[in-house]
């Protein structure tokens, strides 16, 4: 006796739809996770380069590039910052503000800030009068100040340092935005 | 006097509708690939907390990861590992002891990863200070790496808009 013929071969073709719950299942767990991990803080990080320490300063091979390191013309400017004020100063010459000879450069505001937009205006003009004069660190800033000052002050002292507008506000030009530390001992 | 309507015909020709999902799966996918996109697999650089928040700026660059001293309102740490407290700070030497000894051993691991296997070595370290540190402990923190040969420093902030 013959075989039954196999009824599969009549069965319809089922029409199947993707099962996409797992997939969905899958993406509401993945996105939150995600969006959990993702940085939403943007962080910056200024850059500080302080040429390495050598042990021996002393070498006989320092002092000849230190002679030629005085022959070229330095601008050595420093900004000092305390409670009171900030003082712009040069080896040469402390720049006095224009009603107390003997306070800082830009004194603080009545609320007790630092006067950064004044700073800014008074940098400006030395930035002037020094640009293209052939001063070796006419980008260079060295900050010094207080033992108490907060750090975010600093950070916004060096904010301020970084680029002006020319007169015609169409290029942004570099203030001093190669910064160093310094301390008064 | 009206029929009663039927109660088998009644549901006859009712059609099962289907949710469509696949406009909610093209956004999903978007949305998972755009998360993905921006996923750094770096982790994070600084871990948030009441003892560190980092000063706002302006400027500065995408920080790498490199090597973190984080100055917090008490505590100096080594790549999350405490190092010394901000008492510890002596008044009157520029150099902290403690902060000097570990970032010399992170700067042997570093000459030897250099010649044994060729990664270089950068000299970079984060600086991750507190916005309310004074700049003496800067100062001092800062001063101690440049002596341990990490001279390339970075201090890490927050970037604000304006």
């Amino acid at each position: 006796m013959a075989y039954k013929p196999s009824m599969r071969r009549k069965s319809d073709d089922v029409d199947m739809e993707l099962d996409i719950r797992p997939v969905m299942n899958l993406m509401v767990v993945l996105i939150p996770l995600l969006i959990a991990s993702a940085e939403w803080v943007r962080l910056g990080s200024i850059e500080i380069n302080v040429p390495p320490s050598k042990a021996g300063a002393g070498d006989s091979g320092d002092e000849a590039d230190n002679e030629e390191v005085e022959k070229e013309k330095k601008l050595g400017l420093s900004i000092a910052i305390t409670d009171l004020g900030i003082t712009i100063a040069s080896p040469g010459a402390v720049l006095t503000s224009e009603e107390n000879q003997d306070g800082p450069t830009i004194p603080i505001l009545n609320d007790g800030k630092q006067d950064y937009d004044a700073l800014k205006e008074k940098l400006i003009e030395i930035k002037k009068a020094i640009a293209g004069k052939g001063y070796k660190d006419e980008n260079r800033a060295v900050i010094t100040a207080a033992g108490d000052i907060e750090y975010q002050v600093i950070v916004k002292v060096m904010d301020y340092l970084q680029t002006y507008e020319n007169d015609e506000k169409t290029e942004i030009l570099p203030l001093f935005p190669e910064v160093n530390f310094s301390k008064i001992i | 006097m009206a029929f009663q309507p039927s109660k088998s015909k009644k549901n006859l020709f009712q059609e099962k509708g289907t949710l469509n999902m696949n406009s909610m799966m093209d956004m999903m996918t978007i949305i998972l690939l755009f998360l993905l996109k921006s996923y750094s697999t770096e982790g994070a650089l600084v871990t948030p907390s009441e003892q560190l928040r980092l000063p706002q700026s302006v400027q500065g660059e995408k920080p790498k990861k490199e090597l973190s001293v984080s100055v917090a309102s008490e505590l100096i740490l080594v790549n999350d590992v405490v190092v010394a407290t901000v008492d510890d700070i002596e008044e009157d030497i520029l150099m902290i002891e403690p902060l000097r000894r570990k970032l010399g051993e992170y700067a042997q691991q570093e000459i030897e990863l250099q010649n044994t296997v060729g990664k270089e070595f950068t000299h970079v370290v984060n600086i991750q200070g507190d916005e309310k540190i004074p700049f003496e402990v800067l100062f001092k923190v800062m001063f101690t790496c440049s002596k341990s040969d990490f001279y390339k420093m970075r201090l890490l902030t927050i970037k604000t808009g304006a």
